[in-house]
C-alpha cells in the first residue's frame, strides 16, 4: 500500500516536472520539440537544468533540515534557523571582500566550511545549557543566527557590499540557472543520497546520545557526519540559488506526521515533497507576473509561514503521539 | 458703532504691519539676503538667493550643480562612490555631511548652512534637514525627463544667478538630444537591463532608466511593466525571446565600485545569449553604470548621449 503511494507521488513530481519544462518564455510544443534546433536548445540550455535544479536544491534542503532535527532531538530546527545558513552567507561575503573573482567551487568550499563551523558552535551551545523546553532548541539557534546576521550585516555594510550580498543570499531565485550555472548542485544530489544510504545511523543519532552509544553506535563520528552533510548542501544551495526559507522545517515535519519517524523510510517522500513544493513554487513564480518573474523563496515564504503556523497550532495534539 | 470698531482694528492692525516692516528693512540692510520662492518635489521653499554655505545630497543634483560651476561646501561621503568626473567630491575639501541615505545631522548643525538640496535617496530625511536650513528638493521625473531637467536647471540658475549659463547648457543639451535622436529613431527595438549579483532586471518607459526609449527614441522591445527601483526580474530566455535590436546594460556591481564580481559580460556570455541578435550584431552597449546609478544629471546626461553617438557611428 505504502508504494503505491509512492508511485502515487513520483507521478505527481513527474507531472510538476512536465509542467515546469514546458513553462516559460518561449514557447515550446511537444510536436516540434525534436525537429526545431531553437526549441532543444532552449528546453536543454534553460528548461532542464533550471527544472532539475529546482529538485536538487528542494530535496537536498528537506534533507539537510531533517538531519538536523534528528541530531537536534528537536523538530522545530532547520539550517536557517540554526545559525546555518546565516554562517554559509557570512562565509559568502568574506569571499566577496578576500577574492571576489574566485570561481564558484572556492565560494561554495569557504561558504560551506563557515556552515560548519556555524553549525558546530550552535551544537555546542545547546550542549551547555540546561532545555527546560523544547521550543528553546529553535530559541537558541535563532539568536544565534541573529548575532551572526548581525555580523554579516555590519561587514557588508562597511565594504559596501550589502546589496550585492542581498542579490545573491536573499534571491532564492532560480531565475539566473542555466546550462553552465547549476552543475555545482549534483554534488548536494550525491550528498542527498548518501544521505539515504546512512539513514538508519542518524535514525539511531536520533533517539538520543546514550541510546546510540549503548546500542555500538559511534555517536560523535555520526554527528559530524551529520553536520558535514548539513554544512556542505547548505553552502552549495546558498551560492548556487540562494536561501530557501522554511523548508527544511515544514517538509520533514508534514513527512513524519503522515509516515512517522523511521527516517529509512521517511527519507525518499522528504525528498519527494521538498522537490515537488519548490518546483510548484517556482511555476507559481514563472507564472503569476508573466513575462516576469518572482523569486521561488517568496512563494515558498508565503507557502511556508502558513504550513509552519498549521503546525505550531497543531503541535500539543501532534506531540502526544 | 460696530463700524468704529471695524476702523480702529483695521487701522491698528496697519500700524503694526507698517512697523514690522520697518524693522525687517532695518535688519535687511545689515546682511539678510533677497529671497526667492522654489516649487519642488517635496513642497514649496523660501531660499535665499546666491546662498554661501550649500550643502548637496542628491548626486543628481550635485552632478548639474557641477556643470553649472557652483560653488558648493558639503556633500555626503560615507559610503559613496562619486562617478570619475565627480571625483573631486570625495576629497577633504569639501565637509562630509554622512551617507547618501542617512545625514549626519552633527556636522550638519556644525556647518549651519544656507541652504541644503536633498532629494533622491535623502527624501525621507526631508523634515529633519529642513529644520537647520531651508531644504529643497530637486530631483527629476521621470515620465517628463526633458521638462523636468530644464525646469531643474533653471531653477538653479535662478538659485545661484547663472541663468545665462543654465540657458546656455540646456539649449546644447537639447541639441544634442534632438541630434541622438535622429540617427536613433531608425535603429529599431531596445532593451535595458540592470545586471546585480549575477541575475537580471528589465526597465521600461518612464522608469528609472526610461531615458532611451522615451527622449531617444529607440522601441520598447517588449511592454513592461511599471517597477519599483530595481526593475523586472528576467532571464536569459526572456531576452531570446523579446530579441531586442540593441541592448543596454548597466552593471550595478561595477557601479558602486566593486569591479572584480560577477561582471555584467560575464553574465551575459552563455549559450542563449549567444543565440541573440544583439550578441551576434555586437549591439550590446555597456552603459557607464557608476554614473548613472549614483548620479543622473547633466553631465551624465550628456555623457551617455556622446556613448550613445558613438556606437550608432558605428554601425
Amino acid at each position: 500500500m505504502r508504494s503505491a503511494y509512492l508511485y502515487l507521488g513520483i507521478g505527481i513530481l513527474i507531472v510538476l516536472s512536465t509542467i515546469s519544462l514546458f513553462t516559460g518564455i518561449s514557447h515550446l510544443s511537444l510536436a516540434t520539440l525534436w525537429s526545431d534546433e531553437e526549441m532543444r536548445d532552449i528546453l536543454l540550455i534553460s528548461r532542464v537544468p533550471r527544472t532539475l535544479a529546482l529538485l536538487l536544491a528542494g530535496s537536498a534542503m528537506s534533507v539537510a533540515g531533517l538531519i538536523m532535527q534528528l541530531l537536534t532531538q528537536n523538530r522545530f530546527v532547520e539550517p536557517s534557523i540554526a545559525g546555518t545558513t546565516q554562517s554559509a552567507s557570512l562565509g559568502l561575503l568574506v569571499v566577496m571582500v578576500l577574492a571576489p573573482s574566485a570561481p564558484m567551487i572556492v565560494k561554495m568550499l569557504i561558504a560551506s566550511l563557515f556552515a560548519m563551523a556555524g553549525t558546530l558552535l550552535f551544537m555546542l551551545i545547546l550542549r551547555k545549557i540546561v532545555l527546560k523546553s523544547a521550543l528553546m532548541v529553535p530559541l537558541v539557534g535563532i539568536m544565534l543566527g541573529g548575532v551572526i546576521s548581525a555580523i554579516t550585516v555590519f561587514a557588508a555594510m562597511y565594504y559596501d557590499l550589502l546589496q550585492s550580498l542581498g542579490a545573491w543570499i536573499n534571491g532564492g531565485d532560480f531565475s539566473g540557472v542555466i546550462q553552465g550555472r547549476y552543475e555545482l548542485l549534483w554534488l548536494v544530489g550525491g550528498l542527498t543520497l548518501f544521505a539515504c544510504w546512512v539513514a538508519d545511523r542518524f535514525t539511531v543519532a536520533g533517539l538520543g546520545r546514550e541510546f546510540a552509544i549503548n546500542v555500538g553506535l559511534n555517536y560523535r563520528q555520526v554527528m559530524l557526519l551529520g553536520l558535514s552533510v548539513i554544512a556542505i548542501i547548505s553552502g552549495i544551495v546558498i551560492v548556487v540559488v540562494g536561501a530557501l526559507p522554511f523548508l527544511g522545517l515544514i517538509v520533514p515535519n508534514l513527512v513524519s506526521l503522515v509516515m512517522g519517524d523511521n527516517i529509512r523510510k521517511t527519507l525518499p517522500w522528504v525528498c519527494l515533497v521538498g522537490g515537488g513544493l519548490v518546483l510548484l513554487c517556482d511555476i507559481i513564480g514563472r507564472i503569476i507576473r508573466y513575462p516576469f518573474e518572482i523569486p521561488a523563496s517568496t512563494i515558498l515564504g508565503v507557502f511556508g509561514a502558513m504550513i509552519f503556523l498549521c503546525l505550531l497550532i497543531n503541535q500539543s495534539r501532534y506531540a502526544k503521539h | 458703532m460696530l463700524k468704529k470698531a471695524a476702523v480702529t482694528v483695521l487701522s491698528l492692525s496697519l500700524a503694526f504691519t507698517l512697523f514690522g516692516c520697518d524693522k525687517q528693512k532695518l535688519s535687511a540692510t545689515e546682511a539678510s539676503p533677497q529671497m526667492i520662492t522654489i516649487a519642488h518635489v517635496q513642497g514649496t521653499t523660501s531660499v535665499p538667493i546666491n546662498p554661501q554655505k550649500v550643502v548637496v545630497f542628491n548626486p543628481a543634483t550635485l552632478d548639474t550643480m557641477d556643470a553649472l560651476g557652483i560653488k558648493i561646501a558639503a556633500v555626503p561621503q560615507t559610503s559613496v562612490h562619486f562617478p570619475a568626473f565627480l571625483q573631486k567630491y570625495a576629497e577633504s575639501d569639501y565637509v562630509n555631511v554622512g551617507g547618501l541615505f542617512e545625514p549626519n545631522y552633527e556636522a550638519l548643525s556644525n556647518l549651519k548652512p544656507d541652504l541644503i538640496i536633498a532629494g533622491g535617496r535623502a527624501n525621507d530625511a526631508y523634515d529633519k534637514l529642513s529644520e537647520i536650513a531651508p531644504t529643497i528638493s530637486l530631483a527629476v521625473d521621470n515620465h517628463d525627463f526633458i521638462d523636468s531637467l530644464t525646469l531643474r536647471t533653471e531653477q538653479l540658475g535662478e538659485i545661484f544667478d547663472k541663468q545665462a549659463e543654465a540657458e546656455k547648457q540646456i539649449t546644447q543639451f537639447k541639441q544634442k538630444i534632438a541630434a541622438v535622436k535622429a540617427r536613433a529613431s531608425d535603429q529599431g527595438t531596445a532593451l535595458i537591463i540592470l545586471i546585480n549579483g549575477g541575475k537580471m532586471s528589465a526597465y521600461g518607459p518612464g522608469s528609472r532608466f526610461g531615458f532611451i526609449y522615451d527622449e531617444l527614441g529607440f522601441k520598447p522591445a517588449t511592454k513592461l511593466a511599471e517597477s519599483g527601483t530595481h526593475g523586472n526580474i528576467v532571464n536569459a530566455e526572456f531576452l531570446l525571446n523579446v530579441n531586442p535590436d540593441w541592448l543596454f546594460v548597466l552593471d550595478r556591481d561595477s557601479a558602486i565600485g566593486n569591479n572584480q564580481a560577477l561582471s555584467a559580460k560575464q553574465v551575459l556570455d552563455n549559450p542563449l545569449i549567444h543565440k541573440t541578435k544583439v550578441w551576434q550584431d555586437n549591439k550590446i552597449v555597456y552603459l557607464d553604470s557608476s554614473a548613472l546609478y549614483i548620479a543622473g544629471g547633466l553631465q551624465t546626461y550628456n555623457q551617455l548621449l556622446d556613448q550613445i553617438n558613438q556606437v550608432l557611428g558605428q554601425q
